[in-house]
């Protein structure tokens, strides 16, 4: 036995705590390499899961927006009444343009007026007091509410009967 | 092991965060939003709804929506007397006269509603995760006593989850900034929330927080500024046309929203356009809101309302003890914190102290209380918290630029390396400066250390390749190796520290870099026009030489000329741009010219091409001559 060998057997022979010690470090290692992977694929798992929606929430606020503008327009034509009827046809021309754009993306408007109230689609303003209509049903629209996809992208903002 | 979540169960909202991979992550609800209002409703069906949903038929059902339980949980019925003024449902004092409310005629604890709001939170974590949450750590205002306290608690429990720990809201904040890390340290925290404003001071040390004093105003937050700006646009309506528009619900709701708005958008910008088309009618006909609000306008209409929140920071340092001066740090929590005009205070009332408010204001105390509950599980430990470069790190180039190898904020470890060549003919050694900041020139950078790579085989400029290489393990030691591709030498310097620096010494370089950035931008451009004239100087230069005769007697001095003149410019450090500019453009095109006309068949392509395309860059000056450079040992 080279003087070598006999050293590194002393070594060993001497320290089994080491050993102990170092085996018990190699598995804290091997547990936290795991969960890091593991927290990893979770994380690319619902990363993926997310791509759609995440694609899509990238279009939301831009529609938002254009959902307000849309809004307006429609509070110009309801008051357009005494506007001359060539004005009248072209606006409402392009109110149909700006509809049809929207549809194009999934965006549809749903009506709300006459139906049960309903907080997963409508986001109440205020209570009337009225026989006009029985109690808890919708009776008009201050703003349309909208689907995107099988989404509701805006609620409705309704007046509800009471 | 299922995931423990923090929870900033609020008065008006509640935020659910949880740790991942080490780092804190705010839960999106099952609506999409980062935010769930704490407001809870019954619905004539007997259907229960929490969030978003209860408060789109709170109008429909103001008796039967509780909102704000908080203002409620563990307090006795005759300690909210003013509360009750302010809500619209039914509380009443039940037994040992503790508040219950009466929903149609069913008596429910505040902490039975928190409970619904947990539930909520919790179920939407684990749909979130995909995975069951059983654990979490909830806040609760630092003024909170036993029984409030063990209300929330209890909220918890009936919410059927194991609360890890009840925290302070300051305290979760602080530990978002990991502010618990300090030895000791006094610091303030500001929440200016939707309708509650609170201040603490906390000492912390070791880890250990303790609240040295609260003061506050339960009745101060963002909805009185948004507030007040929609009685201004309401008045300012009606002196015009006469119509209070706060009288129509459907309008007010429009006021308020577009008032929200607004503020939102002074946070940003100094002026903002409010535009409410056919906001109503009158027999005339439709009316129209148009205006603008400028931010002094809006701190004009606001003043006393942050006025108000000074009152409360001096009582909190005079209970404490403390002047403005006694402060290590300040931080931020609540959207309205955002607001340019409470910033100021804030820096006022604390000796000018730049304020922590890098996390979002409205999640800080969520993010604080998933930290500590993935301390409390172990999560924490057991993460391998990966740090990251405090700042850039980069080599001194051509005309005393630094180029960055390692940006900034650059998880490690992290290796990355480039190739730069040699400015001059036969440079047989390059200086390696080693820098870290993030100004534009060397000058401005902190030096880490200098060495020189030697014995790089003559060759003209631009020929030579030499990789730098940047390693930094994952105990912040930096190594920079340089090595000539050609000869394979090789030289290289380890530097320990480079990521051990205080916080102020990097906010502080940041900050300069960004306060010189136009002028730093400016001077790089300079030094790279100057470079690039150079280059074109010693690319025609070298075509000149090699076309010989063949390059007819008036191009050739007409290109010498230029040549000389561009040299001068280089060599005096000029600063007219313009001027090289134009030579180098006339140097370029008379180039042109020459290969075009035939005369430089062999040389053009060669010359050409040296060094300037590619990923070359080339590297510090032969002629940079420093005494100090540090080779490995």
């Amino acid at each position: 036995m080279t003087p070598a060998e006999q050293r590194s057997d002393e070594n060993s022979s001497a320290a089994p705590a080491e050993i102990e010690r170092l085996k018990q470090e190699l598995s804290r290692a091997h547990d936290m390499r795991l969960r890091a992977l593991a927290d990893f694929d979770n994380y690319r798992k619902r990363v993926q899961r997310e791509q759609d929606s995440a694609a899509q929430a990238g279009k939301r606020q831009l529609v938002l927006a254009l959902l307000d503008v849309m809004d307006d327009f429609e509070r110009a034509l309801a008051y357009a009444t005494t506007a001359p009827e060539s004005i009248l046809t072209g606006a409402r021309a392009i109110h149909q343009r700006l509809t049809d754009l929207l549809q194009a993306q999934g965006v549809v408007p749903y009506t709300s007026a006459g139906q049960p109230f309903d907080v997963t689609l409508h986001d109440a303003v205020d209570a009337i007091k009225t026989d006009r209509a029985p109690s808890g049903v919708v009776l008009d629209e201050l703003r349309h509410g909208y689907r995107w996809g099988d989404e509701v992208l805006r609620p409705a903002r309704v007046r509800v009967a009471q | 092991m299922a995931k423990a979540v923090g929870i900033d169960l609020g008065t008006t909202n509640s935020v659910v965060a949880v740790m991942e991979g080490g780092n804190p992550t705010v839960i999106i609800n099952s609506e999409g939003n980062r935010l769930t209002p704490s407001v809870v409703g019954f619905t004539k069906t007997g259907e229960r709804l929490v969030g978003q949903l209860a408060r789109r038929q709170a109008v429909l059902n103001p008796e039967n929506t509780i909102s704000s339980a908080k203002r409620f949980i563990g307090r006795r019925y005759d300690e909210v007397q003013n509360e009750i003024k302010n809500v619209p449902f039914k509380v009443v004092s039940g037994p040992e006269k503790a508040v219950r409310f009466d929903i149609q005629g069913k008596l429910y604890a505040p902490e039975e509603i928190s409970a619904m709001v947990l539930r909520k939170l919790v179920d939407d974590a684990a749909k979130y995760l995909g995975e069951k949450v059983t654990d979490a750590v909830i806040t609760v205002p630092a003024y909170f006593n036993d029984a409030q306290r063990t209300a929330t608690r209890d909220a918890g429990k009936i919410a059927g989850l194991n609360v890890l720990r009840i925290i302070n809201e300051p305290t979760a904040a602080a530990l978002a900034y990991g502010l618990d890390k300090k030895t000791s340290e006094t610091v303030l925290v500001f929440d200016l929330g939707g309708g509650t404003f609170d201040v603490s001071i906390l000492e912390v040390g070791e880890g250990v927080f303790e609240v040295k004093s609260t003061a506050g105003d339960t009745h101060l937050g963002g909805d009185d500024f948004d507030k007040r700006v929609v009685d201004w646009l309401a008045e300012e309506f009606q002196r015009d046309q006469g119509i209070d528009l706060r009288r129509d619900r459907q309008a007010l709701q429009r006021l308020t929203e577009a008032a929200e708005k607004a503020k939102i958008e002074l946070s940003s910008v100094v002026e903002t356009t409010i535009s409410l088309p056919f906001i109503t009618a009158d027999a005339t006909g439709p009316k129209h809101l148009e205006t603008r609000l400028t931010r002094a306008k809006f701190e004009q209409l606001t003043a006393d309302l942050v006025e108000r929140c000074a009152g409360p920071v001096q009582q909190a340092l005079a209970d404490a003890k403390l002047t403005a001066r006694d402060l290590d740090e300040v931080v931020l929590v609540g959207g309205s914190t955002r607001i340019p005009a409470v910033q100021a205070l804030v820096r006022r009332m604390t000796g000018g102290k730049e304020p922590n408010q890098s996390v979002n204001p409205d999640e800080v105390v969520a993010i604080g209380a998933a930290i500590q509950a993935g301390v409390l599980t172990g999560e924490v430990q057991d993460v391998v918290l990966l740090d990251v470069t405090p700042l850039s790190l980069g080599i001194e180039t051509l005309g005393g630029v630094m180029t960055k190898l390692i940006e900034r904020n650059t998880t490690i470890p992290v290796r990355r390396s480039e190739t730069f060549s040699t400015a001059e003919d036969n440079q047989t050694a390059v200086d390696v400066h080693v820098l870290q900041g993030e100004r534009e020139l060397a000058r401005d950078n902190r030096t880490l250390g200098h060495f020189r790579l030697e014995g790089i085989a003559p060759a003209p400029r631009g020929l030579p390749q030499i990789d730098v290489a940047f390693d930094i393990d994952a105990n912040g030691i930096l190594t920079v190796t340089a090595r000539d591709k050609t000869t394979g030498k090789e030289q290289s310097i380890t530097i320990t520290g480079s990521t051990q620096l205080s916080k102020a010494d990097i906010d502080r370089m940041v900050a300069d870099a960004q306060q010189h950035a136009t002028e730093d931008r400016r001077q790089r451009e300079e030094v790279e026009a100057r470079n690039n004239a150079d280059a074109m100087a010693y690319q025609v230069e070298r075509q000149l030489h090699e076309l010989g005769d063949r390059a007819p007697m008036h191009e050739r001095a007409r290109a010498e000329n230029l040549i000389n003149e561009i040299r001068q410019l280089v060599q005096d450090q000029s600063t007219d741009m313009a001027r090289l500019r134009q030579l180098s453009s006339d140097l370029q095109q008379l180039a042109a010219g020459l290969a075009a006309s035939g005369y430089a068949q062999a040389a053009a392509g060669g010359a050409g091409s040296a060094g300037r395309n590619g990923p070359q860059r080339d590297s510090a000056a032969d002629d940079v001559i420093d005494a100090e450079f540090k080779p490995r040992s």
